[in-house]
């Protein structure tokens, strides 16, 4: 059998989310009945019946998004200890690159992630209704959650079973690093215009959420994203290693570097779904903001700081740049 | 009785399961009760009174029909929207009393209003005057653990009216005192009922057939109104 399906971390991350799978296909089956028969203005023993399979498959969802959250740190935690497996490989990011699937899995988690961030809102709106005003936006959205969760489950196990424990594979610097000459930043951007263009659209998504001007939030926030990922690869990153040539999103989730990688990423990506969710929520709900949106704007600016602090840190230590 | 429906109960069932059996606690329940109206629900043990009540309240929801108070459906309302209408509206004492022991009268008395977010000057003013309602401010500071059943359950009515709810669910209010604080405990129900209180009483207690004040007697057999 594969060395890799052997391993503790892929053995409780696959059982993880072959279990979760499992309870979310039984809310997918019970929740289609309760869409299809749901009708909120009756008082009929089925009506009721379908209420309490709904309270049940809201608790289910609710526990295993929870989980998945949670879930996605462990699977990068685990390919990130299966480097010691994988020749070639120094980090994660080899050990993604092992196959075919790993980039397309981590990109679908990624969504999926974003879409049950979007879930978590419109079911929080839902149940500030007195009549559950949100519940088929809520379960339409569910089902199309599930559909994105049956391929995830098929790309876990396609990755897992074919990383081959006898091929080399890229390190981080063959992947980062070094690109023969080429320009690896996106729009043929320079690193002065890449950090001009972060700290622009952090400080654009700031005003946005201040004067709440929500479509200009969704589209400054999704730039940021982008814009903030290859900041911190190809800049932010430099000084957590303090090496120029280090260009990685993965090395620093190792204990070396203090997780601060998982702080990092973390803090971009909750803040920035967070942030699109519920934007995403109002137009389409056509309801004021929630209260996170303040929490959206102190996750950001702790990223940027974060990131800020690691180059003022080195620059007051040594007295230059990187 | 000013003619308004307070409580509106239509085609009301509640249903568990048992051991594999449906067992039907409350059948076809329809009823209107007035604003000011005082109600008494009369029946033996299990005939389906403290369920019912429990619908009114919003503790429980049914297997089919409606529980309308004011106009409002709350049989379907969520856990929130139940407590937020329970915490404005109802008033509750059961039959053992629910207190928290090792509390005071006044404390026990104080903790439905935590939640209000009303300033504590308030809460005391309400406080006092709600336990001076129910005869039992002479024993404020004593904790509830040191209480005669009588004095329980005064405790428990100054908690019921101190958010001074519209509504007050009794039930079995007096299962557990002996005649003379079951007397008192009817006085105290006629001073409410004369305050304009909508008031529901689940009881199979004789006393409660000839009371003093004007009072509608409902008879409950088999989880039905005969």
């Amino acid at each position: 059998m594969n060395e890799v399906l052997l391993s503790n971390q892929v053995i409780v991350y696959l059982l993880s989310e072959s279990t979760l799978f499992f309870l979310l296909l039984v809310a997918f089956i019970v929740s289609l009945r309760v869409l299809i028969k749901w009708d909120f203005e009756s008082f009929t023993p089925l009506q009721f019946s379908l209420e309490k399979q709904a309270y049940l498959v809201t608790t289910i969802t609710l526990f295993v998004f929870a989980m998945k959250f949670l879930l996605i740190l462990y699977f990068i935690f685990s390919i990130d200890t299966l480097s010691l497996l994988v020749p070639g490989a120094m980090c994660g990011a080899g050990v993604i690159e092992a196959n075919d699937y790993g980039s397309f899995l981590l990109i679908l988690k990624l969504i999926i992630l974003f879409f049950l961030t979007l879930w978590l809102y419109i079911n929080a709106y839902d149940m500030h209704t007195k009549n559950h005003q949100w519940f088929k936006e809520k379960s339409w959205l569910f089902s199309f959650i599930f559909l994105l969760i049956i391929v995830e489950l098929g790309l876990d196990f396609s990755y897992f079973s074919n990383i081959d424990t006898h091929l080399p594979v890229s390190c981080c610097s063959a992947l980062f690093g070094q690109l023969e000459g080429a320009n690896p930043l996106p729009f043929g951007l320079s690193i002065p215009l890449l950090l001009v263009l972060f700290y622009l659209l952090y400080a654009l998504v700031i005003l946005a959420l201040k004067t709440n001007q929500t479509l200009l939030y969704i589209i400054s926030n999704i730039l940021f994203v982008y814009i903030a990922y290859y900041a911190v690869v190809y800049f932010f990153g430099t000084y957590v290693y303090q090496l120029p040539t280090h260009k990685c999103p993965f090395c620093m989730l190792q204990a070396e570097y203090a997780y601060v990688g998982y702080v990092l990423w973390a803090s971009l990506f909750v803040g920035t779904y967070m942030g699109i969710a519920d934007a995403i929520s109002t137009l389409w709900l056509k309801q004021n903001h929630t209260k996170s949106q303040k929490n959206v704007g102190y996750l950001l600016s702790f990223f940027v700081l974060l990131c800020s602090a690691y180059v003022a840190v080195y620059y007051f230590k040594n007295g230059v740049l990187l | 009785m000013s003619g308004d429906m307070m409580i509106q109960i239509e085609n009301l069932n509640r249903t568990f399961a048992h051991a594999g059996n449906e067992v039907k606690v409350l059948q076809d329940i329809n009823l209107t009760i007035q604003k000011g109206e005082c109600v008494i629900l009369k029946g033996v043990s299990g005939s389906g009174k403290t369920t019912l009540l429990s619908l009114m309240a919003g503790l429980d929801k049914p297997s089919s029909g409606k529980v309308l108070i004011e106009g409002e459906p709350i049989s379907k309302l969520p856990d929130a929207f139940a407590s937020e209408l329970r915490a404005k509206k109802i008033g509750m004492i059961f039959q053992h009393f629910n207190l928290f022991e090792h509390l005071s009268v006044a404390e026990n008395v104080t903790i439905p209003l935590i939640p209000s977010g009303m300033k504590m000057k308030e809460i005391h003013s309400k406080v006092e005057r709600s336990l001076t309602l129910a005869n039992i401010i002479h024993k404020k500071e004593i904790l509830a653990s040191r209480l005669s059943g009588g004095e329980k359950q005064r405790t428990a009515i100054g908690r019921a009216l101190v958010a001074n709810p519209d509504i007050i669910l009794c039930d079995e209010p007096t299962a557990n005192l002996d005649r003379d604080n079951s007397l008192l405990f009817i006085d105290i129900l006629k001073e409410l009922h004369s305050m304009g209180k909508t008031i529901v009483v689940a009881t199979h207690d004789p006393l409660f057939d000839n009371l003093s004040f004007e009072s509608r007697v409902i008879p409950m057999v088999d989880g039905k109104i005969v």
